[in-house]
């Protein structure tokens, strides 16, 4: 093997072995990671902003319909079918 | 749950998914109130809490775990976020000290 070919193929490996690193750095990085975080602009005392959304069974649930009826607990979950 | 209702309080669970995804996660779970599907996510948006997750170096947004305790006027009386949001107590302790009527 001349000294050229030797060149290539040690620049090859190289690249391929970089390339190998980062596809395992980026595996090995944690599954969750929080980059932006949106915390809440809302707070107590605050107006509760309105929505119609479909439930489970299809069904239209507007915010506004509990009003004056019943108190409201809203739990935003992050995935169905995971923990919490 | 009891104590809830008791307290003249609904639960409304919110996230991402499709209504069908929900329906088979409240069966699985067994959960008796609604699941609610934002899956344009304009709820979150409105009230500032979507998240962005890196996974496997891409990114979703989906919701910030978040409970708010809304009371019959539609004012928001109690707000909590991520880990402690797990925890229900806070928000039931909440809910039955408000006013019954």
């Amino acid at each position: 093997m001349d000294k050229k070919r030797f060149a290539i193929v040690a620049a090859a490996a190289i690249t391929i072995f970089g390339m190998a690193h980062r596809a395992t750095s980026a595996n090995r990085a944690p599954a969750q990671q929080n980059e932006k975080i949106n915390h809440t602009n809302l707070k107590a005392g605050d107006m509760a902003p309105d929505f119609t959304l479909l439930d489970n069974n299809w069904k239209k649930v507007h915010l506004a319909d509990y009003r004056g009826k019943k108190n409201v607990v809203l739990a935003f979950y992050v995935l169905a079918f995971t923990g919490g | 749950m009891p104590k809830l209702e008791a307290s003249d309080s609904v639960v409304l669970g919110i996230s991402i998914d499709s209504p069908a995804a929900n329906k088979a996660f409240a069966e699985k779970i067994g959960v008796t109130f609604p699941l609610l599907s934002d899956m344009s996510r304009k709820v979150l948006k409105q009230y500032g809490i979507l998240k962005a997750y890196n996974v496997q170096s891409d990114e979703y947004e989906w919701a910030q775990r978040t409970t708010f305790v809304i009371d019959k006027q539609g004012v928001i009386q109690h707000v909590e976020e991520e880990e402690s949001a797990i925890n229900p107590n806070n928000a039931v302790a909440v809910c039955t000290k408000l006013p019954k009527k």
